[in-house]
């Protein structure tokens, strides 16, 4: 720029104590292309910034340069001021007088002469400075949510009713997800589908949110605003306009009680068609193409059952599978969490005996709903256990399986201790072998200490084997309060298996762009600050997809991430800072380096011909792109420049600050 | 390997030539090291490393039948592979005899080189008499099963491999729930008591379970469970009697071998109640 203003501030004394202010004033005004040289006590204050903006009106300044603080506490406020007086925000400069001179010396001298070389240093460069535009993005109001259990559910409920669209994506036939597979939950014993039951139905009647169950997300295209999703709806093979979900195919089809449900983990069986629990959402029957006798064979003895017994006529052989086109502004995932198959733990005997379960199991078990109608029984024999051994850290806090802690798993042994004994009576002796005891929620100490008075044995320690001979199941544990070794006799076995991320997230992180942590689940943008962000622009992380976490986490994050969506779907258009990187499409020899490099994925490889022939560049999409530089700094031609961080602007700053003799252009 | 488990001995240097391994004696080899390890670690690494750097120097892989002396010589390796510091102390204190260890020659127990290497087809191929109809209970022995990071020749939880070999046999080998127990021997010279007990222990499930007899591959285990049977069994207040014999010696007689050429005279425990003896079908 050409006519430039310098403003040194005192900052109080935090400066003026170490630099000598006003010899830097009187220096500078010497410079070329410095019109007006001003300090003040607190630029920063309102006074401050009336000075700044009497200098644009007045002497027609075009650029500044704000010798103080560190321009992460103030760059954006000397901007705004800059703006605010009529000059283009990024003709500004800030040299760090403070932090980076008289807060770190003790020389008076030697720190004015240091800040002396900053502040020309930032003049050379401004002189250099380019007026940059803003570009804008229009917002489409729209939001994605990818995963229907109560972290999906509570962030589709929490954007439906700021007045967003919302389409809600679930793979199952069902919403509710894991939580609509508990019974009770702990701390307070609520029973699960009470409250998780009106939440769905909530969903489910929303004027504002469009439900798409038995689907998944193919694609996803566009960025920050403006995405758009492909979402593949697989055939439910019923019509479900008509369903009205009896159950009466159901009880017709021929392949009934005869294909493990996943429900009920494996514990009871279901038919081809099926509706996946009592409470589901919506509550229409869906037929699983892979058993249904007429889909794999062509015939299903003279006639399909199911047909005939539906009297809504629901039944439609001929669906095909559709792709949704959807255009949203933001997009929250929350794709839940797997549990470890202890049968990779040989030792636990999980793949030895059919009374050793998971957690999961049990909750099955125990629900009302499940195959057992509510009833704790032996899956081996049906008979009534007298003794059940809880086995926690099942794969978790292990080094040969998953380093980190469950966080749900004491919580969830302890509770159901309350839940057998309900169910089996005082009688029955209940172990828990235990790696520590985490109760580390609102109320969860309480509870601990609750079922510690109870009539249960804790021992601590990892049990190195659980020994089965036939009905007959031993386990060693050293107790490590005790310092002894015991042998349990009991009749089942309870695993606590560790949290781990779904079997497709890899492929899943891929597809969305997403990162992930070294444990495989998705990675935030920050693990204390920006714990629902991504690294991508627009698309926000909820519930255990994130990293193991219990239902009163994964909801407050949920509204979390609906708040961060709202945040941009709320808004016509967005600003985007043009502070980024630009390719030089003539520099660039399309060696794509910058590509693999670019953590917010903003490059991708453009085709041109040119001269009949074909060649690639990179091109920077100016929305995703963060500004960071690492692209710039790894170009091997010099084709990107980093805007308001150019070659020369950079080279300028240096020239001064090697070359004292020059004085950095003194007349 | 101790020396006084000479069936073992005999037992291997009869059956691997049928299977088509030539066994070379290393001039020099020595102890692995490992009774040495509680007063002087860097002794023991000191001659585990020179038995290793032995078979560098002859270009010979190694079959190490004792699972201790493979525990001895696999965490050597280990160390030596992963340490550089150390390799260059160990290689300065061999270099006194003109050895080095590089450490590219292979280490081989009974089980991993017949199972994996040989391979069940030939040991199918090999098999001569039909055995009895038996139910041997597998024992691997502690040292080839862990600590699974130093890479042992087995899983760690779940062995199958002596099975495999055992099946294809002809010897059925049911899985039983103190599979993975300890055979007492290592607390042998300080706590007898208890050493013997847990001996016990195991030959008491093992004849509880209906299990025709138990098979080894391990010499200290075999000194527990075969010559001291008797006395372990009373220290529980049981009566054992359960044959014991090796793996390799089972093996013998199934491709047909003179079981007075295995050893099978040397074991104490009654090893005759199999019949196991007798010509060739």
């Amino acid at each position: 720029m050409e006519r430039i203003g310098v403003f040194v501030c005192h900052c109080g004394i935090n400066i003026s104590s170490m630099v000598d202010v006003e010899s830097i004033v009187e220096r500078v005004r010497e410079l070329d292309g410095v019109v007006e040289a001003k300090s003040y006590k607190y630029m920063c204050s309102d006074r401050g910034a009336q000075i700044i903006k009497k200098s644009i009106e007045e002497k027609g300044i075009d650029g500044a340069v704000i010798a103080c603080c560190s321009p992460r506490m103030h760059e954006p406020t000397f901007r705004g001021v800059a703006e605010d007086g009529g000059m283009n925000p990024f003709t500004v400069e800030i040299a760090n007088i403070r932090e980076q001179c008289s807060w770190a010396h003790d020389s008076r001298e030697r720190s004015t002469e240091k800040a002396m070389k900053l502040v020309m240093s930032s003049v050379a460069k401004a002189r250099l400075l380019e007026p940059l535009e803003r570009g804008r993005t229009p917002v489409i109001p729209n939001a994605l949510v990818i995963g229907g259990g109560i972290a999906g559910i509570q962030a589709s409920l929490d954007l439906a009713n700021e007045g967003f669209r919302v389409y809600l994506v679930e793979k199952d036939p069902s919403i509710g997800g894991r939580m609509a597979q508990l019974d009770k939950t702990f701390p307070t014993l609520d029973c699960s589908s009470c409250i998780l039951t009106p939440k769905m139905m909530e969903v489910y009647h929303h004027p504002n949110i469009d439900l798409m169950t038995y689907s998944e997300v193919l694609s996803i295209e566009g960025s920050i605003g403006d995405y758009r999703v492909k979402v593949r709806r697989k055939p439910r093979y019923v019509d479900v306009d008509r369903c009205t979900g009896c159950g009466d195919c159901v009880t017709a089809c021929r392949m009934r009680d005869r294909i493990p449900d996943e429900f009920n983990m494996g514990l009871s069986n279901r038919s081809a068609i099926y509706i996946q629990f009592p409470q589901a959402i919506p509550l229409e029957a869906v037929m699983d193409s892979e058993t249904c006798l007429f889909h794999r064979f062509g015939k299903c003895g003279d006639g399909p059952l199911c047909v005939e017994a539906c009297e809504a006529e629901a039944i439609d052989f001929e669906q095909k599978e559709e792709v949704a086109e959807l255009n949203v502004g933001a997009i929250v995932v929350a794709t839940g969490y797997d549990l470890l198959d202890p049968a990779s733990l040989h030792e636990y005997g999980y793949s030895r005996s059919k009374n050793v379960i998971t957690t999961l199991e049990l909750e099955r078990l125990i629900s009302s709903s499940g195959p057992t109608k509510g009833e704790v029984r032996l899956p081996s024999s049906g008979e009534r256990p007298r003794s059940v051994t809880m086995i926690m850290c099942v794969g978790s806090r292990d080094e040969t399986q998953c380093s980190w802690c469950c966080r749900i798993g004491c919580m969830t042994a302890l509770k159901q201790v309350i839940l057998l004994r309900e169910n089996l009576g005082e009688e029955v002796e209940i172990n828990i072998l235990h790696t520590d005891i985490k109760s580390f929620g609102k109320g969860y100490e309480e509870f601990y200490r609750n079922v510690r008075a109870e009539n249960t044995n804790f021992f601590r320690g990892r049990p190195s084997e659980v020994r089965i001979r036939n009905e007959d199941i031993r386990i060693d544990i050293f107790d490590t309060i005790t310092n002894k070794l015991f042998e349990i006799r009991t009749d089942m076995v309870v695993l606590v298996p560790a949290v781990v991320p779904r079997a497709d997230s890899g492929e899943f992180a891929r597809m969305m762009n997403l990162s992930r942590s070294g444990d495989g689940f998705l990675l935030e943008a920050h693990l204390k600050l920006k714990p629902m962000d991504t690294f991508v622009n627009g698309i926000f992380i909820a519930g255990c997809c994130q990293g193991p976490k219990d239902i009163t986490d994964t909801v407050a994050q949920a509204s979390g991430a609906a708040s961060r969506a709202a945040g941009i779907l709320s808004k016509k258009e967005l600003e985007n800072d043009p502070l980024i990187a630009v390719v030089d499409a003539d520099l660039c020899s399309g060696c794509r380096i910058c590509i693999s490099l670019c953590p917010y994925s903003a490059i991708e490889p453009v085709v041109e011909t040119m001269a009949g022939e074909e060649v690639v560049h990179a091109e920077i999409n100016e929305v995703l792109c963060q500004g960071c530089g690492a692209c710039v700094a790894a170009c091997p031609s010099g084709a990107i420049n980093q805007m308001g961080f150019k070659d020369n602007q950079i080279l300028a700053m240096i020239g001064v600050l090697n070359d004292c003799s020059d004085a950095g252009g003194l007349k | 390997m101790p020396t006084e488990q000479y069936a073992y001995e005999m037992s291997i240097r009869e059956t691997l030539p049928l299977m088509g391994v030539e066994i070379v004696d290393l001039p020099g080899f020595s102890c692995c090291g490992e009774p040495l390890k509680s007063i002087n670690q860097m002794l023991t690494l000191h001659m585990s490393a020179r038995n290793l750097s032995i078979a560098d120097r002859e270009g010979i892989d190694l079959l190490v039948p004792c699972p201790m002396c493979h525990l001895a010589l696999s965490e050597a390796k280990n160390i030596l592979d992963g340490n550089g510091e150390m390799k260059k102390r160990i290689n300065a204190k061999l270099r006194e005899e003109g050895l080095e260890y590089i450490g590219k020659q292979r280490l081989f127990h009974i089980i991993d080189l017949v199972h994996d290497e040989i391979g069940l087809d030939t040991i199918r191929e090999r098999v001569k008499k039909t055995l009895p109809d038996l139910n041997m209970a597998a024992h691997y022995g502690c040292h080839i099963l862990r600590p699974s990071e130093m890479g042992r020749p087995v899983d760690s939880e779940n062995p199958r491999k002596m099975e495999a070999i055992l099946l294809s046999l002809g010897v059925r080998s049911e899985d039983y729930a103190e599979k993975l127990d300890c055979c007492g021997g290592p607390l042998l010279p300080n706590h007898p008591e208890t050493s013997l007990a847990k001996t016990g222990q195991k030959l008491h499930a093992v004849s509880e379970q209906g299990f025709d007899g138990m098979v080894l591959a391990c010499p200290w285990c075999q000194k527990m469970f075969d010559s001291k049977q008797t006395k372990a069994a009373e220290s529980v207040g049981s009566r054992a009697h359960v044959p014991v014999l090796y793996l390799t010696q089972l093996m013998g007689l199934a491709f047909g071998i003179d079981d007075a050429k295995l050893g099978l005279n040397l074991n104490l425990s009654p090893v005759d109640d199999l019949g196991l003896k007798g010509e060739v079908e």
